[in-house]
This record gives C-alpha cells, structure tokens and sequence, in this order.
C-alpha cells in the first residue's frame, strides 16, 4: 500500500493527538510541540491504550492510563510509577511512515520510498466521512480504482477508514463555502445510490 | 466452553432498587428477576429458578453450581460504618478488565488527577502480592500512595495505604486509610457483572466511615471516579483481558494485575479473556 491522506494539516494544531483510521488499521496522529506530525498504532503497549487519547509534552506524547511518555522513534522514555527506572528498549509504539504535503498528512502502513503524490495549487477545504466504501465512491467519479479525483475545480483525496467507510479529503481552487456544499451533496447523492 | 464462569456468584440487581420484576443478562445469557427482600427470586430464560443470595446491598445469582458460599466481607457488620449503595455504571469493556483497572493505581494521577493523585506524586513504591490459597483470593498489602483528595470525607492531600483483595474473578474489595479514622480502613468494593464478555455492569459498593457526608454526596463522588475509569476501560485493545504474557508489558507496579492475570489462566477462568495472543 502507498500513501494514503489522514488528514488535513490544519485539522491537527501544534501539541495534538487525534484518531485515524487505514484499511482497519487504527492510528493516533499527533503533532509536537515544534509542528512535527507523527502516525502511530493507537496502542500504548503497557495496557492497550488507545494513544490517541494521550497528551503531548514537548516532542513526546503519553499514553493518558498511566502516563508512559514515547520520543519521536516511538521508543519510551519514561514510566512515571517508576521515575528512577530507564524503561527497557523493547518498550515501543509502533510507529508508521508520515510526512505532510500539500496541506494534507500523508501516512504509509508499508514501506515506500517515493514522496506522496503532488497535489498543486489547489487549497484544502475540508475533510468529510462517507458512509460508502473508497471503491464505490471513487468509481461514482468515472474510476474505481483511483485514490485522486479530480472534479471541475475540486480535488478529492480518497482515504479508506475500513471496507464500509471512507473519508474524502477536499482541495480546491474554489470558494470554500462552494467546495463545501458541493461535497455534502455529492456525498448525499453516493449515499443515496450505495443504500 | 467458559463452563467455570458458571459457578461463581455474580451481582445482578441493588436490593434497594428492585421495584419491578425486569430482565437482564448474565455472561451472555438473558436472566429475569423481582421479588422483594427476603423474597427475591432470579430465572434464567427457561423459567427455570436460579439461586440467589442477598447481601452487601445487592442480589446475587448464579447459573452454575458455586462450590462456595459468596466471600466474606467481615465489615460490612462493623457498627459505626455506612454502607452506600453507589448504584451502576455501564461499560462497554470485559468484566476482567474492569476488575483489573479498579486494582490499579499508578494510573490515578493520570486518570483521576487531582483527586486520588497528582504529578509529580506518581511513583509506585514496592508492594506485596500473595495468593491465599486456602481462600483461593489474592491479596495486595503495603500499598502507598499520595492523594490530593483521597476521600469525600478527606480535607487535604495524603499518603494513603491501600490493601487490595481480589475475592472472586469478577469481584474485588479495596481497603483504604479512612481519612476521619486514620486507625481504621474503608471498604469500597466493585462488583462486576458480566452481561457478555465484552459489555458489563459495575456495582460499587461501600462501607465507610464518615458520619458527616450527605450520602448523595458520597455516592456522586465515586460516580464520578468510575465515569472516569469508564473513559479508559471502552479504549482499550483488545477489549477483552489478554491473559497470555507478551501482547501488554507490565512493571513493577502491575504486580497485583500480573497475580490476578495468572490466577484467572490457573483456575481457568476464560469468560472476558483473551487467551490467545491476536
């Protein structure tokens, strides 16, 4: 699998944690204190904590059970019911490729060496859950295997949360208050037809 | 499968709040009950009865054969001590994670901060665990703790010790320094009842001294800290309690929860379980 978009940029503000969802697959995105974005299974591996739940502090995050904090290469860093203890290496968040482009916060479950797909001169918008799986949705814009779709002046980023749901990031040249109603009625209308 | 789940005593019902005869469910099985005390009755989905047993403020049943009476709580029948029906809580997580949270404390200052503790008060000091096995329960002695507010009936921040007792596989009584008598300890219990592996009703309870609370007072507080345990336990993964080494990595502080996970595997109590490693 390749890059997939999770969110918008803007939807994650500096010292945030927030959920996401690839294929089945839950994550915790989460954004330093000095902006960088990073994508980890929404695990906390001392008690199954979701970490999307956590709190940032600085360039770490930690789990809100128990307040185990995690660095940047997801290894712990610290165990508060143990503060004198260096926590073992094996400690560790399991931690995913993320980078962000384009105004969007681009994730890979797998290896992959190339840069996400350019997305030019177009302005995020807003990102909207469909209750219809990618495939269907993206086949209802002419092309059912395609991740971007490209639509009069709009752009969609299309991100499968699981095999009944996806979520479509939306860029585009027009006026956002245009972008916005035209993608609530598209998504009416896919909805419509899915059901 | 999970037939040991059968034979143990589970809450079902407070005695005090039983107007109507109502259905319910019972690790996955629909249950009925009513009556009024002294004359409680509880039948599974065939009509047929089952036992029952009232005390501690609740009803208690069992779909099996228990091989032992329901465990003693010799406090319960201190003079001097108010025993507080707190009522119910809901939570969508296995019976066994409910339990296992509710003998936890490193997480306080975390989950329930500035109330049962706070930064930078969080380190977990060494304990005892032991299983009795003539009683077959586990207890945790020596528990230390610093608390902003321990208690309803606690003025200012103090070191609390703890005992903790896990009485059955479901159920488990903590003792804690009772902040008007420092010489005495309160009870405060949790009783889980397991409507399936994944969904199950909490029945605190508790047996305290505090002369002073109003007792809507009392049961709002610990109301108040199950809602937030409640935050925690339906965002777990794997929902159900995995029971096998490997897939969660516990310290020092979780030596209560390592002795409750073992003894569960030992006596083969499987119902809210995860055995095997996903």
């Amino acid at each position: 699998m390749d890059w997939v978009a999770v969110a918008l940029s803007q939807d994650l503000r500096n010292a945030m944690a927030m959920p996401a969802r690839i294929d089945g697959t839950d994550l915790a995105l989460w954004r330093s204190m000095s902006g960088q974005v990073h994508a980890w299974g929404d695990r906390c591996p001392h008690r199954g904590m979701r970490l999307s739940h956590g709190f940032v502090r600085g360039e770490t995050l930690s789990c809100i059970y128990h307040g185990w904090q995690y660095g940047q290469d997801g290894g712990c860093t610290s165990i508060p019911a143990h503060p004198k203890l260096t926590p073992p290496k094996t400690i560790c968040a399991t931690t995913y490729q993320c980078v962000e482009d384009g105004g969007l916060i681009w994730v890979a479950l797998n290896e992959v060496t190339t840069a996400p797909p350019t997305l030019s001169g177009k302005t995020p918008v807003r990102s909207v859950q469909i209750n219809t799986p990618r495939h269907e949705v993206a086949a209802h814009f002419g092309d059912a295997e395609a991740t971007i779709v490209n639509a009069v002046d709009m752009t969609l980023v299309l991100q499968s949360t699981d095999d009944a749901h996806c979520i479509a990031h939306v860029l585009s040249t027009a006026d956002p208050k245009v972008a916005s109603r035209w993608i609530e009625a598209q998504r009416a209308e896919i909805e419509g037809v899915a059901a | 499968m999970n037939n040991s789940a059968d034979n143990h005593w589970y809450p079902v019902a407070m005695c005090s709040g039983i107007d109507d005869p109502r259905e319910t469910q019972l690790l996955g099985r629909k249950i009925s009950l009513g009556g009024t005390s002294g004359n409680f009755w509880v039948r599974d989905s065939e009509g047929r009865d089952l036992p029952v047993i009232e005390k501690y403020g609740h009803l208690w049943t069992s779909p099996g054969k228990p091989n032992r009476d329901l465990f003693d709580i010799p406090e319960a029948d201190d003079v001097g001590r108010r025993l507080v029906d707190v009522g119910s809580v809901r939570v969508k997580c296995s019976p066994l994670r409910a339990v296992e949270n509710f003998l936890d404390i490193a997480h306080f200052p975390f989950v329930h901060t500035d109330i049962l503790g706070a930064e930078p008060h969080t380190e977990v000091e060494r304990y005892d665990v032991k299983i009795h096995e003539d009683v077959d329960e586990i207890w945790a002695t020596k528990v230390k703790f610093f608390q902003p507010q321990a208690a309803k009936s606690a003025g200012g921040g103090i070191i609390t010790d703890y005992k903790y007792r896990v009485a059955a596989p479901t159920c488990a009584v903590l003792y804690k320094t009772s902040p008007p008598r420092p010489g005495e300890w309160d009870v405060i219990t949790l009783f889980v009842q397991p409507l399936t592996e994944e969904l199950c009703e909490v029945w605190p309870w508790m047996a305290l001294y505090d002369d002073d609370a109003e007792m809507a007072d009392l049961v709002s507080f610990q109301q108040m800290i199950f809602m937030q345990d409640r935050s925690i336990l339906e965002n777990q993964i794997p929902r159900k309690l995995p029971l096998d080494p490997g897939l969660e990595a516990p310290t020092q502080a979780d030596l209560t929860s390592v002795a409750y996970r073992r003894w569960l595997k030992k006596i083969g109590y499987s119902y809210g379980a995860q055995v095997v490693a996903a």
